[in-house]
């Protein structure tokens, strides 16, 4: 067993045991901190595929700046919601739930296992991504590279959303009552 | 180097994806139900990634970006829509939420 397999095999039982975390914990905060350990966990499985700025943008946008948001909401949120929750009037849906994700994991693996597409997912021929990435001068400059050639106009639509939601962000979370 | 298979990781996506599946279906708490939305969100980044190492193109960390923002976006305006059905209804249970008067 070399290092990178053993780095994989800690990195799925930690972002797996975390997601579980995420829906099992009763109490939303320590939910949400499992969240935060999952998405960590995630900047480093983008650490082993070769992917230095996207781990971090990750780790700086979403297990920050996000999270911090959310958070905020949920120690707000919390305390409150955690003591009115009455005992489950649809009992069943739990059950219904867990076999419904049941049956999509099974399918899913199922599908990634049959399907040729992962067989001949290394193509052929081709430098490996770190050597193309060494080409292009860095991570960094390779990241920028494809998105400002490619993916220019994506982009630009990208910065209309952000408009979007901080417009509905402040439509939505100003007091009704303070109009009349 | 030994390094693992592109299913390894796209079995990892797929048990992620499908645990943020079950959270979104089994908890009441609606900013739980976020949270495994963004547990779906990050089991697909996750895949994306893995094929833009095996397919050696940088083309999938673009997605990963633009689902990031739109990720981040969604947050932002979710958030938001939680706190104010919390301050007109002083409880965010999803199962009390059926009417749709304000």
């Amino acid at each position: 067993m070399t290092g990178a397999q053993i780095a994989f095999f800690v990195l799925a039982v930690v972002a797996v045991a975390s997601a579980l975390g995420v829906i099992l914990f009763r109490n939303a905060v320590y939910s949400m901190l499992s969240l935060i350990l999952n998405l960590l966990s995630l900047a480093f499985f983008f650490l082993t595929l070769d992917a230095m700025f996207v781990a971090t943008i990750q780790v700086l946008i979403y297990a920050g700046a996000v999270m911090i948001l959310f958070l905020f909401v949920v120690t707000m949120l919390s305390q409150d919601t955690s003591n009115t929750n009455g005992p489950d009037r649809l009992r069943w849906q739990a059950v219904a739930g867990v076999g419904f994700g049941v049956i999509l994991a099974g399918g899913l693996i199922i599908a990634l296992l049959n399907g040729s597409l992962a067989h001949d997912a290394h193509a052929a021929g081709l430098d490996t991504l770190s050597n193309a990435i060494a080409a292009l001068g860095g991570n960094t400059q390779a990241f920028g590279w494809a998105l400002f050639h490619n993916f220019s106009f994506p982009f630009e639509i990208t910065s209309v959303l952000i408009v979007v939601a901080i417009l509905g962000a402040v439509v939505l979370g100003r007091r009704l009552t303070s109009r009349n | 180097m030994g390094e693992m298979p592109v299913t390894a990781y796209l079995i990892v996506s797929a048990l992620l994806f499908t645990i943020g599946t079950i959270g979104v279906l089994v908890r009441r708490n609606p900013l739980v139900m976020f949270m495994s939305i963004e547990l779906m969100l990050n089991a697909v980044n996750l895949s994306f990634m893995a094929f833009a190492h095996f397919l050696n193109s940088v083309d999938g960390w673009m997605f990963v970006f633009l689902v990031l923002t739109v990720a981040a976006a969604e947050v932002v305006v979710g958030l938001a829509i939680i706190v104010s059905i919390f301050r007109t209804r002083r409880s965010i249970d999803v199962d009390d939420l059926n009417s749709l008067k304000g």
